[in-house]
């Protein structure tokens, strides 16, 4: 484990962190996984919804995935980066008007029925395609699922879909929930969104709101010997500073998600006993992205959107925000991303001196008081690093004559005001990259999105050109070319500036030494955890 | 003078009035000595207090110069405190006076309202109001006032309920003022005193309400304060702790100035009580 263990000043030194990280080799570990044993470990929220086939994200995957499974679970090495869950294969039509499944033999529900393909068709055609978060846009043109035999599911869809998308959502937005649970009543009152039954290595146990979250091993798991541990306890703890104390007290033995502070992690990697991880969260990449409002006039203006981004120093934001634990992002697709990345896109390179001869062309010259325009700036809430960043910003800004008011706001009011209301100039958002730009990233940029959408273009933004590229590719079946139109995609963005990319980031996991087989999956935070171990 | 006197004959009252003046200065020097945006970034992030003069007490997480945020900070600190406590005995001296002087009807619908304000606690009563209109400072002087206004309403009422009663509020009435008139002129200046007393206890509990209120978050952004900057602190509470540990003793020190500075006027007033 030790060659994942990692000190401030080494992480530091390698400047591309997220990408270093994806090349390390694969964990092999020689050593042999034990058998029982309890797991404590952080949670900061308390999602109520725990059905992450209606609620794909990553605070309802960290703890139903360990319940409900998905059809494929992304992997380091395995082909088209996936690895087999409840289904063993895939394999999409040339036409791209179906994708077949071969579902996994001698699966049961967690009340012991059978698992078959009929589950699968309900779960697509009742719950991702209608009223999941991510399915909607993804799986909008399927049409019906076949299921000649109780082990193949295939999915038709009205329009061609390309193969690689399917793909690639297959680890968040898969997660097959039992038929016979859900088919009768409302999908979204139903008891099991709240307790969970699936097919996962764990059980949901009990829920004790403000104190714990309880998983039990579930003995009939199609895993051989797997899972390993015999239980699962999520601790809420919301207050960050208490994750740190609680793991040097021993009261947990892991904290995923960054829930140690950045600032602290420099301190606890020298604490005995407890390692630092920055691997296994290669598929949840966050971007910071100043989103704008396409409304104002000034902020209409391409010249005015360079200027902002020249007046950002990412090198700062990465090294001081986020104390190395990033990267300097260069466009909308994350430089860690093995399919799409591309490097070669308009740059901004920190540069007051430009930033200002760029709003002086734009004709926003300084007035007396030195300021060209006010601006009110909306940072997300959800996390310590989007706050100061937005205090940055405001600074940033003021340099070159913007002056930026803060509005904080708390979650429910944030996206109200930004995604409903358009109440913003500029706005703070940590969008997720989910493998594909199809799936959480074009809808960022793409015009015609229905008020209310969070996370979605609600800055006005249309650019006609853009708007064809997207459809085209969300048609392109070739592999290849698909790749490609991305790859344009990241171009245009990059000049026209619908939105900033500053940086991108991914979580630290805090972890005792004695959890063996940690981060061994790019999702690895959000993955069953069938061979998660505990050393006594 | 001789007021002034005995109020600085007691050593509490000298410790509290020398805080207080010192915060004042503070306040009043900030923009003199720290001109510009306190929250500009003016070095390295996290540097340690003492190490670099030029940034005697060290930086923040962005490398903003604390120094220069805590001078501002008292600014805030003060400026809130002082127009919270103003406003409150403002809305409180006139609920109070009306109540007491109209009697009757009135001042049962009045006391009532100030008994349903009081039932509920003053922090709830605040943060409910900024987490409803939205945390800006206008709006947190408000709300501070909202929760802090009764106590001084009901001294006011029971101060006026004896004065309404003496033979020159008799005189005024015969010679034909008006009610509102002998309210405000007569009665309400000779109940001020005791109510004038409370001030003190609601300054100190302004500046520890809004503190609180910005460590929560719900503190206006684009000011430093110093229950925003001990909030900041409080994630590298075990790197950095200086960061919470400065800004929390300017806040005990004031609140202390404030409640020393209010013992001392409560002693020199009971003094001269006994005297005469």
């Amino acid at each position: 484990m030790s060659e994942f263990t990692i000190s401030r000043r080494g992480l530091l030194a390698g400047s591309a962190l997220l990408l270093a990280s994806t090349a390390l080799p694969t964990i092999g570990f020689a050593q042999t996984p034990k058998k029982g044993g309890r797991l404590v470990l952080a949670a900061d929220s308390e999602p109520r919804n725990l059905n992450p086939a209606i609620v794909a994200s990553n605070g309802v995957f960290f703890i139903s995935s360990k319940i409900v499974e998905t059809l494929a679970e992304a992997s380091f090495d395995g082909k088209d980066g996936l690895e087999p869950r409840l289904a063993l294969s895939w394999e999409g039509a040339a036409d791209g008007l179906s994708v077949t499944f071969k579902l996994r033999d001698g699966v049961k529900w967690h009340d012991g029925k059978p698992f078959t393909s009929a589950d699968v068709a309900f779960s697509a055609l009742q719950i991702w395609k209608p009223l999941q978060n991510l399915g909607r846009t993804v799986f909008k043109d399927l049409e019906a699922v076949d299921t000649p035999d109780e082990h193949t599911a295939i999915f038709k869809f009205v329009k061609p879909t390309p193969s690689q998308l399917i793909r690639n959502a297959l680890p968040a937005l898969s997660s097959v929930v039992p038929q016979h649970l859900y088919e009768l009543g409302k999908i979204e009152d139903n008891p099991a969104n709240n307790a969970p039954v699936g097919t996962g290595p764990f059980k949901f146990a009990e829920y004790k709101a403000g104190q714990y979250y309880r998983l039990t091993r579930n003995g009939a798991y199609w895993g051989k010997d797997e899972p390993y541990l015999d239980e699962i306890v999520y601790q809420v703890l919301p207050d960050r500073t208490s994750a740190a104390s609680a793991l040097e007290a021993e009261e947990i033995q892991l904290a995923a998600f960054s829930a140690v502070p950045l600032a602290d992690l420099d301190r606890i990697s020298k604490v005995p006993g407890l390692k630092v991880i920055t691997k296994g969260y290669e598929g949840l990449t966050y971007q910071l992205v100043v989103e704008i409002n396409h409304r104002r006039k000034e902020l209409a203006d391409v010249k005015v959107r360079q200027a902002i981004a020249h007046a950002i120093d990412k090198d700062f934001v990465v090294k001081t925000i986020f104390l190395g634990y990033a990267a300097t992002a260069t466009g909308p697709v994350p430089k860690n991303d093995p399919q799409f990345y591309t490097a070669d896109v308009p740059t901004y390179a920190f540069d007051v001196a430009k930033a200002n001869a760029l709003l002086d062309e734009a004709g926003y010259k300084r007035a007396d008081d030195g300021k060209r325009f006010a601006l009110k700036l909306l940072p997300a809430p959800y996390f310590n690093e989007t706050k100061q960043f937005g205090d940055y910003l405001r600074q940033a800004l003021a340099a070159v004559g913007i002056d930026a008011e803060i509005v904080n706001n708390d979650s429910a009011a944030h996206i109200k005001a930004v995604y409903t209301d358009h109440a913003f100039d500029l706005a703070v958002g940590p969008p997720v990259f989910r493998g594909d730009p199809a799936i959480s990233t074009t809808i960022l940029v793409q015009s015609g999105i229905p008020d209310g959408v969070p996370f979605s273009n609600q800055g006005g933004y249309k650019n006609a050109e853009l708007d064809a590229l997207i459809v085209k590719a969300s048609e392109t079946l070739d592999t290849a070319a698909r790749t490609d139109l991305y790859k344009e995609f990241q171009k245009k963005v990059a000049a026209d500036l619908p939105l900033i990319n500053v940086a991108e980031w991914s979580f630290i996991s805090v972890a005792r030494d004695t959890v063996g087989n940690i981060a061994n999956n790019p999702r690895w935070a959000v993955s069953n955890w069938a061979d998660t171990y505990l050393e006594s | 003078m001789s007021r002034l006197r005995r109020f600085l004959r007691t050593p509490e009252a000298i410790a509290g009035a020398s805080i207080l003046a010192l915060l004042v200065v503070m306040a009043l020097a900030a923009p003199l000595l720290f001109p510009g945006d306190p929250q500009a970034i003016a070095g390295p992030a996290l540097l340690p207090p003492f190490q670099d003069w030029s940034l005697p007490l060290g930086t923040d997480r962005l490398g903003r110069d604390v120094l220069a945020e805590l001078f501002h900070g008292a600014h805030t600190s003060l400026a809130v405190g002082l127009a919270a406590a103003a406003a409150a005995l403002l809305i409180g001296a006139v609920v109070g006076t009306l109540a007491g002087f109209a009697g009757g009807l009135a001042d049962e619908v009045l006391m009532r309202i100030t008994d349903a304000f009081q039932t509920v606690p003053g922090f709830l009563l605040a943060l409910a109001f900024v987490s409803i209109v939205g945390p800006s400072l206008g709006v947190v002087v408000a709300a501070i006032a909202l929760s802090a206004w009764t106590g001084p309403a009901r001294v006011a009422r029971a101060e006026v309920l004896s004065i309404r009663e003496r033979d020159y509020v008799a005189g005024a009435r015969v010679i034909g003022m008006h009610p509102l008139e002998i309210a405000f002129r007569e009665v309400l200046p000779n109940a001020l005193p005791p109510v004038l007393a409370l001030s003190s206890v609601i300054v100190a509990a302004a500046i520890l309400t809004e503190a609180a209120l910005s460590f929560l978050g719900l503190g206006d952004p684009n000011r430093v304060t110093w229950g925003g900057m001990i909030a900041e602190g409080r994630t590298v509470l075990r790197t950095a702790p200086f960061l919470s540990i400065v800004p929390g003793i300017a806040l005990v020190l004031t609140v202390l100035g404030v409640y020393l500075a209010g013992e001392g006027l409560v002693e020199s007033t009971a003094t001269r009580g006994s005297l005469s």
